[in-house]
């Protein structure tokens, strides 16, 4: 199990949750307003620097945490450079990067029950028109909590494996993996059902 | 305490509960008043005691018959149930919901109501002693210290009865000890799961169960020999006869 709020304190845990979303939302709006790749490149280094700044540990689980855009990157890559549109390529593939890195750095600094607290600040109008938003914090509150957990599973799956197979597992694990993902659904259910339910 | 908890107890009432899951009986026609304060349930693994929990509880509902705790129907008022009655998982990974120790001690405090769960949670693990621990991920618990992280969360909601489903299980022997000393205190009524006859020696009353069946229910000194000797029998006899030696 692994959690994605980092242990390692840095000054922006101490920022409030809801400054840290509402800039989240304007660095975003922003990124995509942006049509060249040279400032998105500038905003991409100094975003990497501020990593850095923060220390070496969040910089390194900042980066294992872009892994799963590669393919995405790649795809860019291939496609603009068949069509020779380097630049759009460039600037669609730093504006991905940075704003899943801001958002991911958002995350790593914020503790989850402040987190869904700002949520709760935010969606009170909502709340106060009848919609039931309470569901909707615990439910990506559990979002969060249960992706890592997952990719933990698989990992379990995966040693399982090796531990009596000669071969790797690959794409044999898919079915066993869908299978846990099902089951810990059906567990968080019920632990939520024990204690009042997500209502 | 006591006295304001027996105004109101009417304790759990099974009514001829079955559960049968997918065609497959797990347990048969259960009728009891349970409304001793230590009760303990034996049995062998598979013969039906975490799925009776989960029925109390109201985790899943009887396929026929009834269970009501405190004249409330367990699994249709969730929320009734926060103040009545507790379950710890036998697996504390399936319980665990939030990724760190305070957040998951908050959260039960929270759906009760409390606005000042957090403050509540971390003054609870300051008097144990682990106020340190408020921070952590749950994810660098030991298997035991997760058990004992569950309890503590299920302690906090103060429930008038707790179901505890093999509490010792992962614990190593003083936590174990100390366990029982807290557990002993409690005000609240206790229904215990365990493997171990000694561990539920104490208990007002014991039920063992067989294939989802109640086998014996009586007090610990006519239950528990026999059960004991029903064990160490089996454990004799030669489960697999059709195997080589
Ligand atoms: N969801 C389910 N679907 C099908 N069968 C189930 C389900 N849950 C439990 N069973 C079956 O019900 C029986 C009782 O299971 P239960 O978990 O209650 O046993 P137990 O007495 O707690 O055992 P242990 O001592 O191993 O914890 C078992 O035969 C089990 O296979
Ligand atoms: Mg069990």
């Amino acid at each position: 199990m692994l959690t994605l709020t980092s242990p390692v304190e840095t000054p922006l845990h101490r920022w409030p949750a809801g400054l840290k979303l509402a800039l989240l939302c304007a660095a975003t709006v922003l990124l995509f307003r942006l049509t060249t790749p040279l400032p998105l490149a500038a905003i991409a280094t100094a975003l990497a620097a501020l990593h850095l700044l923060l220390g070496r540990s969040i910089a390194a689980t900042a980066l294992r945490q872009l892994r799963p855009l590669w393919p995405f990157l790649a795809l860019l890559a291939l496609w603009h450079g068949l069509t020779g549109d380097l630049a759009q390529g460039a600037t669609i593939a730093l504006r991905l990067i940075t704003a899943m890195a801001l958002a991911n750095l958002v995350t790593m600094t914020t503790r989850l029950s402040d987190m869904l607290a700002a949520l709760d600040r935010l969606t009170a109008p909502l709340a106060r028109a009848g919609l039931p938003t309470r569901r909707l914090t615990l439910a990506l509150a559990l979002a969060l909590r249960f992706i890592p957990v997952l990719s933990d599973r698989i990992d379990t799956i995966r040693a399982a494996w090796t531990a009596r197979s000669p071969r790797r597992p690959g794409w044999r694990i898919l079915i066993p993996a869908a299978l846990a993902a099902l089951d810990e659904a059906d567990h968080v259910a019920e632990s939520l059902r024990a204690r009042g339910g997500a209502g | 305490m006591t006295g304001a908890f027996a105004q109101m107890d009417q304790g759990i009432v099974l009514r001829g509960a079955s559960l049968v899951i997918r065609g497959t009986p797990i347990l048969s026609d259960l009728t009891l008043a349970l409304t001793e304060p230590r009760i303990g349930i034996v049995g062998q693994n598979g013969s039906g005691k975490t799925t009776l929990l989960r029925l109390m509880a109201g985790l899943v509902a009887p396929s026929s018959g009834s269970v009501m705790v405190d004249g409330i129907d367990p699994a249709r008022d969730r929320k009734g149930m926060l103040s009545r009655l507790g379950i710890l998982f036998q697996n504390p990974d399936q319980q665990i919901l939030f990724p760190t120790v305070a957040e998951e001690l908050a959260f039960g405090l929270r759906q009760q109501g409390h606005r000042d769960a957090e403050t509540r949670a971390r003054a609870a693990l300051a008097a144990e002693g682990r106020a340190d621990w408020a921070d952590l991920p749950v994810s660098t618990l030991s298997q035991g210290q997760r058990q004992w992280l569950c309890l503590q969360a299920i302690l906090l909601m103060a429930p008038r009865t707790i179901l505890l489903d093999e509490p010792f299980a992962a614990l190593d022997l003083p936590t174990a000890a100390r366990l029982t000393r807290r557990l002993a205190t409690l005000p609240q009524r206790l229904i215990t799961i365990s493997h171990n006859p000694a561990a539920v020696a104490t208990c007002d009353r014991i039920l063992w169960l067989d294939s989802g069946r109640i086998r014996a229910d009586g007090p610990p000194g006519a239950v528990l020999p026999a059960f004991t000797a029903e064990m160490a029998r089996l454990g004799e006899a030669d489960a697999d006869p059709h195997l080589p030696r």
